[in-house]
Formats: structure tokens, sequence, C-alpha cells
């Protein structure tokens, strides 16, 4: 066992302390320690997406990166965004309009990339063409979409906003 | 279930004494992990430390440096900060496109030059660019002492490079162009477009004086040996012609040239004798 390593970061808005094993990854200590669900694990190699979460508005995949990484930076994970309880995203909206989810484990990947995508966009003033808009996608699996929706989703944010 | 300690250096003087100090450790250095993690998600290692770079606070590793001789990028740069460099976009589209065909937009934000290069895979992609432009390794060993070695020198088999236990790669040095009239670009195949593993790549990069007539080549082969091999004797024959104009035996005998470098396996991806091919004909298309 190594010493444990302290993390001071900034998780959906709240800053936080934590102590944490060296080695542990960013998605297990999303899932096991903050207990934060919606972040799924699928691949664990980098392929599949469901692991993605925001960075200091950078998307990124958790199974591939330190938890103790994290020390100073802005994390947000799906929870971060809309929830039931309150207003849900303009990302989560365009997702259900266009019947963009069906098992929904790919989902909150797929919403944070947008997410992530979307504000690059918008802070450069520009309406991604739709090669850009799948190029944005090429690190997510969906077994289920057959992806037109998603895409069709991801293309209805950058419109709208 | 990964167990390693880590050990992140903030100063190059940090990142020195760490390295003296674990030369009779069993130490990984992790920058973007986007290859490490999985290299021990499946071999898991008894003992193991990583050297964390991500914390590491220095321009040397870190910058993009333009100066007239050419443009030093840090090791630790990602691929997504080069994808953002105009620099790189407009005097090497070559490099420029190998970086935007690395796997996923998540894996580029994280991913950094350096750990490509020192994966060292036959099929990398930022290596491949690097190869055509005849970039140069900035090699820094734990006493400060700094050595430069040629890209393709520093390949020495899969996953394997000259880098010895007590170096690391600082930087990459990438030429100035000699010319603004360039013919470069990067080409992969594989059987789809996204998150894909070369079945076979070429990078080219090619520099013409007014009347198109070539002044300095480059052209690297991927994923057909077993390292990336930089293509010199067909370089060599190219020199001097007029790359618009090529006849049919020109570009023939320029495909055979590459052909001789080629070493291709079968594999899960695609057999040796389609990597040939597919090398032969991406070779020919980008002349005519």
């Amino acid at each position: 066992m190594y010493n444990m390593v302290e993390i001071n970061f900034i998780i959906n808005g709240s800053k936080m302390t934590k102590r944490i094993k060296p080695s542990t990854l960013l998605v297990d200590f999303i899932r096991d320690d903050l207990k934060l669900k919606g972040t799924k694990v699928g691949c664990m190699e980098g392929e599949c997406g469901a692991c993605t979460i925001i960075i200091d508005g950078t998307a990124i995949n958790s199974c591939m990166y330190l938890a103790i990484n994290i020390n100073g930076k802005n994390v947000t994970t799906i929870e971060g965004l809309g929830t039931v309880e309150k207003p849900l995203d303009l990302v989560q909206e365009k997702m259900i309009a266009h019947g963009a989810i069906q098992c929904g484990f790919c989902t909150s990947g797929v919403v944070m990339t947008t997410k992530a995508f979307s504000e690059k966009c918008k802070n450069e003033d520009k309406i991604p063409t739709r090669d850009e808009v799948k190029k944005s996608l090429e690190g997510h699996l969906c077994r289920c979409t057959g992806y037109i929706k998603i895409i069709d989703a991801a293309e209805a944010v950058y419109k709208k906003q | 279930m990964l167990d390693f300690d880590v050990i992140s250096p903030k100063t190059s003087h940090e990142l020195f004494e760490v390295i003296s100090n674990s030369q009779d450790k069993n130490y990984r250095f992790g920058a973007g992990y986007t290859d490490l993690i999985n290299d021990l998600n499946n071999n898991l290692q008894q003992n193991l430390t990583v050297i964390n770079l991500a914390k590491l606070n220095d321009n040397n590793f870190k910058a993009i440096n333009i100066n007239e001789n050419g443009v030093q990028i840090g090791a630790l740069v990602t691929a997504t900060q080069l994808l953002e460099n105009n620099i790189i976009q407009n005097n090497y589209p070559v490099l420029w496109e190998a970086t935007n065909s690395v796997a996923s937009g998540q894996i580029r934000a994280s991913a950094t030059i350096g750990g490509n290069v020192c994966q060292a895979s036959p099929s990398g992609d930022m290596s491949c660019a690097l190869v055509a432009l005849k970039a140069v390794c900035e090699i820094i060993d734990s006493k400060g002492n700094i050595r430069e070695e040629n890209i393709s020198d520093f390949f020495r088999g899969v996953k394997k490079t000259s880098l010895k236990k007590n170096e690391i790669l600082r930087s990459i040095f990438v030429p100035i162009n000699i010319s603004k009239n360039i013919k470069s670009g990067y080409i992969k195949v594989g059987t789809r477009n996204s998150m894909e593993i070369a079945i076979a790549s070429i990078a080219y990069h090619f520099q013409k004086d007014e009347q198109n007539n070539v002044i300095d080549a480059g052209y690297a082969i991927g994923a057909v040996a077993p390292t990336i091999v930089f293509t010199k004797d067909a370089c060599d024959f190219i020199l001097g012609k007029n790359i618009n104009s090529l006849n049919e035996t020109d570009v023939k005998q320029f495909a055979n040239l590459i052909k001789k470098y080629a070493k291709p396996i079968s594999d899960i991806r695609a057999s040796a004798w389609y990597r040939e091919e597919v090398l032969i004909n991406l070779s020919e298309t980008i002349l005519k």
C-alpha cells in the first residue's frame, strides 16, 4: 500500500478535499468514492466514451486519467448538468426531444462531449457542420440508436445556442 | 486492480532528481496516460512507480516554441494543442492531419506528442508525420546532458526506442520549411474512420520550387514494418523532378522504391499482402 495523496478540486460546482490511493483511476474515484454513478464504466480502454466527463472545459475519458491529476481542477460530471430536480441542460433537452436515448448507457458520455464541444463552438461563435459534429462524437459507441438521432440532437444544440 | 506509487515532480530539477533516485526501481513515465493505463491494465506489475509528468511545470516540456530554424514542440504538448496551433496547421499539414486522425477528441485532449513518439508504435500517427518531417528528438538525462537524435534513428523496433533508463524525451524539433510551395498530408487506411489504428499509413511532405520541382522530400510509411520508416531512396528519386507532371514510369518507380522498405506482417487487422497493396496504391495515388 502506498502513501495516500491529498487532492483539492471542484466537483459539479462544490469545492472538495479527499485523500486517495495514488493509482486510483478517475472513473473509479467518481463512481466509488464520490458515489456519482451517472458516469459509466464501459470498455475501460478509451474506446467507448461512456466514462466521458469534463475537466476545465475539456471532455476526457475518465477511465484513462489518474484521479490525483484533478488536483486544482474543475470537474463536471453528468450530475453537474441538469437533473430531474433542476432544469435540464440544453444538451439533455435536445437528446430527449430527438429520441437519442434508448438504453441510456452511452448517454451521459455523449452529453458531456456535446456539452464541451458546444461551449467551445459558442466561444468561437461558430455553428459546426454535420461532418464536424460527427467528428466530435467519434469517441463514442452507441449500440442502440445507430447514431443518427444523437447527431441530430447535437446539431440542434449548436443551432439553438 | 491497478496498484502503483506515483511521484509528481513539479520542476525539471525535481524530475531529474526523481529519475536519478529511481535508477534501481521499476518505473514508467506517465504523461497523457492514454497508452500507459491500458498497458498497465493488461500487464499488472509489482512495485511499479509512475513518474507523473502531468504536474511538471517546465516550458521546455510543455510549450510550442517557434524560432528561425523551425518549431520546437515540447514532449508534453497534447494532440489538441497541436491541432489548435496555426503554425502547425499552415506549415506542416502532414503533422496536423496525422494528429487529427489520432483516436478520438477525448483521447487527443490528453495524449501527448512525446507519448506518441516514446510508445514507438509502428502505427503511431503523429510519429509517422514526424519521420516524414525529418524531426529531431531532444533527449535529456538526469544530469541535464542533452543529446539530439534523428527520429528515424530514435525508433529501434516495435515499442523500442534509443532512450536509456536515465533519459527522457524533452522535445521534438521540426525544421522550418525552405519553401512555401508544399505538398503535404497524411493518409491512414483502416476499416473505419474513427478510433482507427492504421493498416497502413503514409506521411508525405514535399517542398517545391516555383516550377513545382521537388527541392526537399520527406516520405514515411507506417504499420508496414517494425518501425515507421523514412523511405530515403524514394525521396532521393523524386528530388529535382516536377511533382505535378510525373510520367507513369516515374510513379511506378517511386512506388517500387517504397515497397522495398515494407516488411508487413499479417495480424488481426489485415494480411501482409493487403497492407503492401494498400501501401503501393496510396503511394501512387498521391503522385497522380
